[in-house]
């Protein structure tokens, strides 16, 4: 008894903290992302997410007004103004990239033409020309400076308001459910025949599937849009719904025969007795039993669909109508791909109705099975 | 299946019609208003041409800025013939456009955004010839005509060559970029010459800093900025007959000509005092961030070399001629090679003929379909009869005058190359070579690699 | 394809004739085109009559095609059951011979979509592959098995197999391994449906949204500045010199197997997780009063009872690996010696333009999954 109390406790902790290592190493990278979609373009891409909440220092160069506005003042020519734009503190300035921190703040500056430059700590700048100055090209002016943190909801204004978003979120809702839901249906239908009813050359036609769980994506596509294109479905979205079941049908009838062969011989061996036909025993017994499983496969199958961009670029055109969530996102970020900021932003839109899905699908998840392991046993 | 006449019905009944109305509102330069353009040839054009109620499908690589670039161009053909230009653009071009084809679903027109993949298509039968009249019309009036209709040019399915791909917009590759006041402040002069460009280096060095950015990062296309410089170099050392038989491996990459000009890239990237970040870091540097170096204080690095798009991954608020600039990669005194230039252009050829996709080849032979591209951004032209006034700026301008002022003008190589080359082995043949491996072994493995593909 | 394997003749109903085999075949095929004729048929009136009626409002547009093409699926299964019923009904003189019949019928109608889809959409292009195989570049030249020889001579497709078979070995042990350790720690904590989630949330995020995710870890700035790729910030704090981890010749391969490890826990951790709570309570129950300690009883009693769920999770995740190249591609596209055979042959598709060559290679990577089916049509035995 002693014993039992005393590792109780221990035990506790080990397995919270083991687990809370676990969930800290797997969000960590989706947490990095998170915190940089929220950050600062021009600061994302000079320190790492972990320094978003500390002050940084940083190197600016900014550019004076130009010399054409300098007034006339005592018999100089000044310009005034402000090296920030949304405040900080400057610690050390310079005129020249090849000295740009020689001077502290409050001191003054010879500038290589005729002039001299004085920064206060609060980046204000007074620059002075002893005659008055022409061009248009604003001194630059080397600043080194204590940034504040900055956070922004530009990366997801720029994402969620950009044209056509809601109209692809349609287009992919109308891909994903059908392509979701007719292949669970097939599935599970075939998955209950080749587990559950006699008939010649069961054993090969599963090894058959299982074999084609393996067929390249890539392979198909051409293939099949051939095929589309001679018969008349062309790109719409029948083709692409038929086109994600054949290729998520494999894993589903994979993985739901696996489960309803594991379902308990009595109760359908019962069934049958009673005189019920194997459409009633699978529509009354095999369904509600494998609820489960087909949630946790209409999971996999949705969250593929909704991330899928090849499938969608090939048998959906890159219209208006068809256009799909991932597509759109993809179109954001511009010919060169350069952006990570909206990437970063993106990223988080995209994964919002998965992690929505996972949450309600969870919860039948553990229902279906609670249910299922009472009738089981 | 018998059923199939069904599903079709169905799919038939399901899509919904994609004509979109009002083409006429949003044209960027109002007809016959700014004096610049040639409105002549946009009257013309529309005069002769009236194809309304058509449609036509336009497919590239453009997104983005350039997607409305394109379609600020589309607009006015549609305006001038009534027919409705539906563009498409895609991050995965390439690949779609060969499924597409394969696939008998090709669109109207498309746009290459390199000849190699264009010449794949073309020899397999999927892209059809302009004709001749095309060609010739381009020997007229663009500069140096010939050589943009070879670079459109290619053998069929029976292997005769016909004109297929439509030169329109052109980049200029041989540039080097630079902040003129970090020049200024360090008292450094342009160099003319290669051997100057070298010995402003070494003096940079000299003087404690870094003279060049180098990048070849570009996630699955790494390498590819170092195949520019090799081009360059060569372009710098050996006669542009050897170029061309080097593009066509009528000469082997193993060549010394061809060593050589690796080499000599290698002087720059894998010279330690000359990168920022060190030899080590050229290959995994992402070619979008190290132009950055130019505009940090202190510099990292005082040269970028890199095509004439390179502005659009400079800081936000970079202005051009003032905050960074750009010069001629300068050719070697001593070799007496003349100025050549590296350049690239994207072509427009027909995947599926119609009267509307033959009226729009037609539409890129009027200015105004350049000029209206010109005075946005981002686009040089070697058509004549464009007024080089309609430039945006005076950068782009400047470009247009090296594109013309070229003693020798030739398109990048490892755009002309096979695809599994020019995309592949040659890039990966630079990232080993920026790795540390010898030139000539590189060029050795990228020859092999060819050989099998022959 | 539902008429091709009705004929073996190992068929277990001896007493019936060809004649009758041809009969069955012949009403199975009839009864499937006209249920799914006419479930089709009542879609397409359906639709076109509320097309009439309702607005022409694209989300109300899409919602009826949606809710019609699920029905449609339904319908299918439902009027073949009725169709099969009024020839054979289970009822009346010949209750007997009626349901035999039917009852050879019926896995035929249960499979059919099933089959006729998998035919269409796999086995076709895998037919496809193999004939392309023998061809050249062009896809119409006969070339014999230079596509074969070629491959086996050539660097690249050595080096990807070396990197596969690496891929192989680690990704589903690991996934899986992972997978139950989460599943083992979450079911035992009173936040467990919070670090599910959490440990799922990779799965919901796509490819391109991984890439980027990841390249805030590996990302490399030279010595000096500051680095943004978190590894690499762990690595200079300790004082070591920042590496470009995905460049870094052989050991680039483990770190992109990182990112799908990091992927496909979620998976093996849901499925796992659900096999574990279908454990009867009483096993456990008689090994708590022999007094096993909890590790014990994970390991003796919790893990044999669902190894069939572990083999089917190592099973799928295994298939998985063999055509991963969206990772491969983002990441290096196979440089710095990380190809593996599925990017390989993208590369030689969409680059090469050689569909023979494409074709050849991902017939090696059927061919690599042989094991796996002969072990899979070994269990299924089993359980017949």
């Amino acid at each position: 008894m002693e014993s039992a109390v005393g590792s109780r406790p221990a035990l506790w902790w080990a397995v919270n903290l083991s687990a809370l290592l676990l969930v800290v190493i797997w969000t960590l990278p989706t947490f990095g992302i998170l915190v940089s979609s929220f950050r600062d373009a021009d600061q994302l891409a000079v320190s790492g997410w972990w320094t978003a909440l500390v002050q940084s220092e940083r190197n600016i160069i900014t550019r004076a007004q130009p010399p054409v506005e300098a007034v006339e003042e005592n018999g100089a020519w000044v310009l005034r103004g402000n090296v920030f734009e949304d405040g900080g503190e400057v610690r050390a300035f310079g005129v020249s990239s090849r000295a740009p921190t020689d001077f502290q703040p409050g001191e003054t500056a010879e500038l290589r033409r005729d002039g001299t430059v004085r920064i206060e700590a609060d980046g204000s700048y007074e620059i002075v020309y002893s005659q008055q100055p022409d061009g248009k090209r604003g001194q630059r002016l080397f600043v080194t400076s204590l940034e504040n943190p900055k956070f922004t909801t530009e990366n997801y204004e720029t994402v969620l308001f950009s044209q056509g978003l809601g109209q692809s979120f349609i287009n992919t809702l109308t891909v994903t459910i059908p392509a979701t839901v007719i292949p669970i249906l097939i599935a599970a239908y075939a998955a209950y025949a080749l587990a559950w009813m006699q008939f010649p050359g069961r054993a090969l036609l599963l090894a058959t599937i299982v074999g084609l769980l393996v067929v390249p994506l890539q392979m198909s596509l051409i293939p099949l849009l051939r095929l589309y294109t001679d018969i008349g479905i062309g790109k719409s979205f029948i083709g692409i719904w038929l086109a994600h079941t054949g290729f998520g049908l494999p894993l589903a009838i994979y993985l739901l025969r696996n489960y309803i062969a594991g379902l308990p011989r009595e109760i359908i061996e019962s069934a049958r007795v009673d005189g019920a036909s194997d459409f009633d025993i699978f529509r009354k017994i095999i369904l509600p039993l494998s609820f489960p499983a087909l949630a946790s496969f209409a999971i996999f199958q949705f969250l593929w669909v909704w991330n899928d961009l090849l499938v969608a670029t090939v048998f959906l055109g890159n219209n208006e109508e068809q256009l799909v969530l991932t597509g759109r996102l993809r179109e954001l970020l511009g010919s060169f791909g350069g952006d990570w900021e909206i990437l970063t932003a993106s990223a988080f839109i995209a994964i919002f109705v998965p992690i929505l899905v996972f949450f309600a699908m969870q919860r039948y998840l553990v229902r279906g099975l609670l249910a299922g392991s009472v009738k089981g046993g | 299946m018998k059923t199939s006449a069904l599903v079709g019905a169905m799919a038939l009944a399901l899509t919904t019609s994609t004509a979109l109305a009002g083409s006429h509102a949003n044209l960027k330069f109002a007809p016959g208003e700014d004096a610049r353009f040639n409105w002549a040839s946009y009257e013309a054009f529309a005069a002769a041409n009236d194809l309304s109620g058509q449609e036509m499908s336009l497919f590239g690589p453009w997104l983005g800025p350039d997607k409305d670039l394109i379609e600020s161009v589309t607009a006015y053909f549609e305006a001038a013939t009534g027919a409705t230009v539906n563009y498409a653009g895609s991050d995965s071009f390439e690949q779609q456009i060969v499924i597409d084809t394969q696939a008998g679903s090709a669109p109207n027109v498309v746009v290459f955004p390199q000849p190699g993949l264009a010449a794949d298509l073309a020899s397999k039968g999927f892209l059809v010839p302009l004709g001749d009249e095309a060609a010739g019309w381009m020997v007229e009036n663009y500069a140096a005509g010939q050589s943009w209709v070879d670079l459109g040019t290619y053998t069929d399915k029976d292997g005769s060559a016909k004109f297929f791909g439509f030169p329109y917009k052109a980049d200029v590759k041989s540039l080097v970029w630079y902040v003129p006041e970090n020049f200024e402040d360090a008292g450094y002069e342009v160099p003319e010459t290669m051997e100057e460009l070298k010995e402003l280096s070494d003096q940079i060095v000299a003087d404690g800093a870094t003279p060049w950015c180098i990048g070849l990062g570009s996630g699955g296309a790494t390498g590819w900025p170092a195949t520019d410089w090799v081009e360059d170099m060569l372009l710098r050392t050996q006669p542009p007959s050897v170029y061309d038989k080097w593009v066509t491996n009528e000469m082997a990459f193993t060549d010394p000509a061809i060593v050589g000009a690796i080499e000599e890239f290698g002087a720059f990237a894998r010279n330690d005092d000359y990168v920022d970040g060190g030899a080590g870091a050229v290959a995994s540097t992402d070619f979008r961030d190290s132009p950055g170096g130019l505009f940090t204080s202190p510099p990292k690095c005082y040269m970028h070399r890199q095509a004439s798009f390179i502005p659009s991954f400079f800081p936000e608020g970079t202005e051009l001629g003032v905050d960074a600039d750009f010069f001629y990669f300068p050719a070697y005194a001593g070799k007496d090679l003349g100025r050549p230039v590296l350049g690239a252009g994207t072509l427009f050829a027909i995947t599926a003929d119609s009267p509307v996709a033959r009226a729009f080849m037609e539409f890129l032979q009027t200015p105004i379909s350049h000029e209206v591209w010109m005075a946005q951004s981002g686009f040089l032209t070697p058509l004549k009869s464009a007024n080089p006034e309609t430039y945006a700026n005076d950068a782009l301008r400047k470009q247009g005058e090296i594109l013309t002022n070229a003693t020798t003008f030739r398109f990048d190589g490892s755009d002309l190359m096979p695809g599994k080359i020019g995309a592949g082995a040659f890039w990966t043949g630079m990232v080993d070579y920026a790795g540390g491996k010898s030139a000539a072994d590189v060029a050795a493995a990228i020859q092999k690699e060819w050989d099998a593909i022959k | 394809m539902a008429l091709a394997d009705t004929h073996p003749s190992s068929s277990t109903a001896a007493d019936w004739n060809v004649g009758s085999i041809l009969l069955t075949a012949a009403l199975t095929v009839i009864i499937m085109v006209a249920g799914l004729a006419f479930s089709v048929a009542v879609a397409v009136v359906v639709y076109m009559a509320l097309e009439l009626i309702l607005p022409d409002i694209t989300l109300l547009n899409a919602v009826l095609v949606m809710v019609l093409g699920v029905a449609a699926c339904f319908g299918y299964f439902w009027g073949t059951n009725q169709l099969l019923d009024r020839i054979y009904p289970p009822r009346g003189d010949n209750i007997a011979a009626n349901l035999i019949k039917a009852n050879a019928i019926r896995p035929w109608l249960f499979l059919g979509p099933a089959v006729v889809i998998l035919g269409i959409y796999l086995v076709y292009p895998v037919i496809n592959s193999i004939v392309l195989s023998f061809m050249g570049p062009d896809g119409d030249t006969w070339i014999g098995a230079s596509n074969y020889s070629w491959l086996a001579g050539d660097a690249a497709f050595r080096e990807s197999m070396r990197n596969n078979i690496l891929w192989l070995v680690v990704v589903p042990a690991a996934a899986t391994f992972f997978g139950l350790v989460a599943a083992a720690l979450t079911d035992r904590i009173a936040w467990g449906n919070f670090a599910k989630s959490l440990i799922f949330m990779p799965m919901a995020i796509s490819f391109v949204g991984a890439s980027v995710i990841w390249k805030f870890i590996y990302d490399f700035r030279a010595e000096g500045s500051d680095q943004i790729g978190l590894l690499n910030a762990v690595v200079t704090a300790f004082g070591a010199e920042p590496q470009a981890w995905i460049t870094v010749i052989f050991w680039n391969n483990f770190f992109l197997m990182v990112i799908l490890i990091w992927i496909q826990t979620g998976f093996a951790m849901v499925i796992l997780s659900a096999a574990l709570r279908g454990i009867p309570e009483e096993t456990v129950e008689a090994a708590i009063i022999d007094g096993a300690s909890p590790f014990q009883i994970f390991m003796r009693i919790k893990v044999p009872q669902i190894w069939g769920t572990i083999a089917v999770v190592w099973t799928t995740i295994t298939i998985l690996v063999l055509k991963v190249f969206d990772i491969v591609l983002a990441m290096t596209n196979g440089q710095w010696g990380s190809q593996v055979l599925a990017n390989y042959m993208f590369d030689w598709m969409f680059r090469g333009l050689d569909f023979g060559r494409a074709s050849t290679i991902a017939l090696v990577i059927m061919a690599m999954v042989l094991p796996i089916m002969v072990w899979n049509i070994r269990e299924a035995r089993k359980d017949m």
